[in-house]
């Protein structure tokens, strides 16, 4: 989702971009940026992916991988760090709707830093993200070759479980108390699709009662070891223990940073939740 | 309306709102589902199991804890002879967040010993934060009701900044949605092992005051005058005091603080059956329950079915009755 713009200025001598981010929003630069940062950890693997190293300014705080990240300064995220952003003077900004409030980045605008949104909301978005970054980067050649050798791993694994008799349902938690699930409209629904499995939770909300659980009766619960959740989520709901997915020991931990970022390494995240689904 | 229909209408619409919230939720039922549920319990069906071990001991705790706010409400508005106050003003519920959220951050394991920590430490939070509001409330063996007042609202300031600053210092976002949901309320973690608890202080509480309510009524007259009248100033509010943050204690660590029922029904309460009722805090504790168990039902028709956070129900019906109540003419704290 990329709008690329050239307006010729009349003397011809500088050309301004105008690119709309994900969220719509109309960013202007002056010249292809050559200095960029990320707010949002996902985003930093993103830029990694397809950048040259030397083009990322800086990290946030709580940037780990790839490991050449944590050689890059520091920038708070949250709250936003405006004089060190200032300090390390990106020409543009990528981040990641819902980790950068709206105010953020128009305080960022005002200090004469362009932001630029991205958003997913399946696996495809990601790749195609990917090619956004390129496109707006002059990386076109790694960021499409990246993205199509994503696609094919993904697809390759698809064909595996196109055929499942019985989708597995699986319920993802995100919080134990309350009791907070991956809801439907998120990149986990699309993953578990490939895999031939669904989401339990056929709605976007994700504050859950016990009884809609009970209800739903997931065959896997991804969100802990079986002793984790022994702990932390059927101690406080021992009601629960009724389910299919604690009868049959059918419980798994995924790795937290697979789950909730959104980067090239959804790849990773998939084959790990295939080596749960289908042990 | 006599005072006697007014309990006995209270007590049917208990019970009318009880077997409709019986009757709400993601398995479908309906009355005769309930009725076979109660009489021809079946184990192996998860809808009898949902109405008899999620849906009860929810409506039920709903019940304790709404009576369980208002009564300590009504006690704490005649200890300090204020309209304004609510059972909150001694720290309870600044004092249990913080004791809440102390383990929700991982700074306590959050199970030992197969006991879920969050309710026993908002506990602890509650009764320390009490104690010190009560400590400097205290001057010459005596308990100075306004200073009480300045020394609950300063310690819960206190508590509300420590709250916010470990939710600041917070790195995920899942303990923040924790903080946040548990500053709402909610009874979704109701189950009969944990019911017993507020449902015990609650009928001490009860039972206690069939005995003070008489100078509970005097107290309400003032100090002087209830001193006068014989009333043993000094010690009813000590008798009140512990009652309010004992009862006041279970019912937020259990349900998390929940706002307005507190003020609000003890106003709902007089206005019905007048300053000195005979058995006002009978009633008030009636009203409350009967009000969250309302708020549960509405909350849950509203938002199925998780349910919006019960706090918010509160506020939102809550606050135009008690507006309607300011503006009605004939009604005055004092009576």
């Amino acid at each position: 989702m990329l709008l690329l713009a050239a307006c010729n200025q009349q003397q011809e001598t500088k050309k301004q971009l105008v690119l709309e981010d994900d969220l719509g929003r109309e960013v202007k630069l002056n010249a292809q940026p050559k200095r960029v940062l990320a707010l949002a950890t996902s985003m930093t693997e993103m830029l990694f992916a397809v950048l040259d190293t030397s083009t990322i300014v800086g990290r946030t705080q709580n940037d780990d991988f790839p490991a050449a990240a944590l050689a890059k300064p520091v920038v708070n995220n949250y709250p936003v760090d405006y004089e060190q952003v200032l300090r390390l003077k990106p020409d543009l900004i990528f981040t990641v709707e819902g980790i950068t409030p709206p105010d953020v980045a128009a305080r960022l605008e005002e200090l004469g830093i362009p932001v630029y949104y991205q958003k997913y909301e399946s696996v495809a978005d990601i790749f195609t993200a990917l090619e956004d970054i390129g496109q707006i980067m002059g990386r076109e050649k790694q960021a499409n070759q990246l993205a199509d050798s994503l696609r094919r791993e993904v697809a390759q694994i698809a064909a595996r479980h196109r055929r499942e008799a019985q989708p597995l349902r699986v319920l993802g938690i995100a919080g134990f108390d309350p009791i907070y699930v991956y809801g439907h409209s998120t990149v986990i629904s699309d993953k578990l699709r490939i895999l031939g499995a669904q989401n339990a939770v056929d709605e976007t909300f994700d504050a859950l009662t016990r009884e809609y659980i009970l209800q739903s009766n997931p065959d896997v619960l991804l969100g802990g070891t079986p002793q984790e959740l022994e702990k932390n989520f059927f101690s406080i709901y021992p009601e629960l223990r009724k389910i299919k997915a604690y009868r049959n020991g059918r419980m798994y931990a995924p790795t937290n940073d697979l789950m909730a970022r959104p980067t090239p390494r959804v790849v990773e995240s998939i084959r790990e939740l295939e080596s749960f689904l289908y042990p | 309306m006599s005072r006697a229909l007014y309990f006995v209408a209270a007590l049917l619409l208990i019970l009318v709102v009880l077997v409709l919230g019986l009757q709400v939720g993601s398995f479908e039922s309906d009355l005769s589902t309930l009725t076979s549920a109660f009489l021809h319990y079946d184990p192996a069906n998860t809808t009898h199991f949902a109405i008899l071990h999620l849906r009860l001991p929810r409506l039920l705790l709903a019940l304790v804890v709404g009576a369980s706010l208002a009564l300590s409400g009504y006690l704490m508005q005649a200890m300090v002879n204020n309209g304004l106050a609510d059972p909150f003003l001694l720290g309870t519920a600044s004092g249990a967040s913080l004791g809440a959220i102390v383990v929700f951050f991982g700074f306590v394991p959050v199970t030992v010993l197969g006991i879920y920590m969050p309710p026993v430490f908002a506990l602890l939070g509650a009764f320390a934060v009490t104690l010190v509001v009560v400590a400097l409330g205290y001057r010459k063996r005596q308990l100075i009701p306004s200073q009480l007042l300045l020394a609950g609202i300063a310690i819960s300031s206190l508590g509300t900044a420590m709250v916010g600053l470990l939710t600041f210092l917070s790195d995920s976002e899942s303990k923040l949605r924790t903080v946040i949901f548990w500053s709402m309320g909610s009874f979704e973690r109701a189950s009969w092992d944990m019911l017993p608890y507020p449902a015990v202080a609650l009928l001490l509480a009860l039972l206690l005051f069939v005995y003070y309510q008489k100078q509970l009524n005097i107290l309400l007259l003032g100090e002087e005058r209830a001193q006068a009248l014989g009333v043993p100033v000094a010690q009813t509010r000590w008798v009140i005091l512990v009652t309010v943050s004992v009862v006041t204690g279970f019912a937020v660590a259990t349900s998390g603080p929940i706002g307005f029922v507190g003020l609000i029904i003890p106003h709902v309460t007089r206005g019905l059956m007048g300053t000195p009722g005979q058995a006002n805090l009978l009633f008030c504790a009636f009203v409350g329950g009967l009000f969250m168990l309302l708020c549960d039902l509405l909350s849950r028709l509203l938002y199925p079915p998780a349910g919006l956070p019960i706090g918010i129900i509160t506020s939102f019906f809550g606050v135009p009755f008690f507006v309607y109540l300011l503006l009605r003419k004939n009604y005055n704290f004092k009576g």
